[in-house]
């Protein structure tokens, strides 16, 4: 889907904001609220807006960092295992990806043990074979303007 | 950490917001069975205290012309993990540079329009010096984002 001007702006003002009312932007870009509305159901429906989130600072709630966890699993079955990880609390995004590993996954991580019984659920999943660590230090966010945290 | 308790209340606005965060606050206060107002305050009392950062969209990458999210990780000549981190993190495209304990000293996520951005990327960190090592992992498909996995029930004691 080719996105014009409109739903650019769109993006970006609901990016920073996602409570901003339609009417705003409407009067930004000077057009009706109507065809904000509708452009946003639109990107909606396209699946270029996924989802919207409240953005909290996980360090106020208790984590205290960030892990990579880089799994190996029998070819095959990644889609499967990835639809496993992604459903453990803390895990805020997974993908499958081409390199060293077949799935990457971020979670926070509230200590080392919480780190420890994380690890052990994903290396006890049926047709994981390993699971690789790595703690980022000093780092609590993971790009504002795309997720998460 | 800060000594802001969470109550009930708060956690249940948290958790309505996690999964919509456009949810209109009277919808919210009728699911708590409290006042508009309440949540309203509530809402601002997180913010202001640093808890809510803000509220935002999920995009998907791809769909906005920059199709390959990558992670990288870089193995460094001890001790020039700053000075190498502090390089990387001007590359455009970078989303999260970060020092990790692990088999990498450095690692880093970016988003980048295409193969060719990819094998740029990854021969500017490897001239740097000190670096000894590059290894790029690309995300394929759609990658899944799950905000809603964040457990509030740690600070309430």
């Amino acid at each position: 889907m080719k996105l014009d001007a409109i739903d650019t702006t769109i993006l970006d003002m609901m990016k920073k904001d996602a409570r901003i009312s339609l009417r705003e932007i409407a009067r930004l870009l000077k057009v009706s609220p109507d065809t904000i509305s509708n452009r946003v159901e639109k990107l909606q429906q396209q699946g270029i807006i996924l989802s919207s989130t409240v953005v909290v600072d996980p360090t106020q709630i208790g984590y205290s960092f960030i892990t990579r966890f880089g799994i190996n699993v029998k070819p095959a079955y990644a889609t499967q295992v990835l639809e496993k990880i992604i459903k453990i609390p803390s895990v805020i995004i997974a993908s499958r990806v081409v390199g060293n590993y077949d799935l990457v996954a971020i979670g926070v991580v509230k200590n080392f043990q919480h780190l420890y019984t994380l690890r052990d659920i994903i290396l006890e999943m049926p047709y994981v074979e390993n699971v690789e660590l790595g703690m980022w230090i000093n780092t609590m966010e993971i790009c504002p303007h795309y997720f998460l945290i | 950490m800060s000594d802001f308790k969470l109550d009930e209340l708060d956690i249940k606005i948290l958790r309505m917001l996690q999964g919509d965060a456009r949810k209109p606050f009277q919808e919210i206060a009728e699911h708590c069975g409290v006042s508009t107002d309440t949540i309203k305050n509530r809402f601002n009392t997180m913010t202001k205290k640093g808890l809510i950062r803000g509220t935002t969209i999920v995009i998907d990458p791809k769909e906005v012309d920059q199709n390959l999210i990558v992670s990288i990780g870089i193995q460094v000549t001890n001790p020039y993990a700053e000075q190498v981190l502090a390089l990387v993190k001007k590359i455009t495209g970078m989303c999260v540079v970060t020092r990790s304990v692990g088999r990498y000293d450095i690692e880093a996520v970016a988003i980048l329009k295409d193969i060719e951005q990819i094998n740029t990327i990854k021969n500017t960190i490897g001239d740097f010096q000190q670096v000894k090592n590059v290894d790029i992992e690309i995300w394929v498909d759609k990658p899944l984002l799950c905000p809603k996995n964040f457990e509030f029930e740690e600070t309430r004691q």
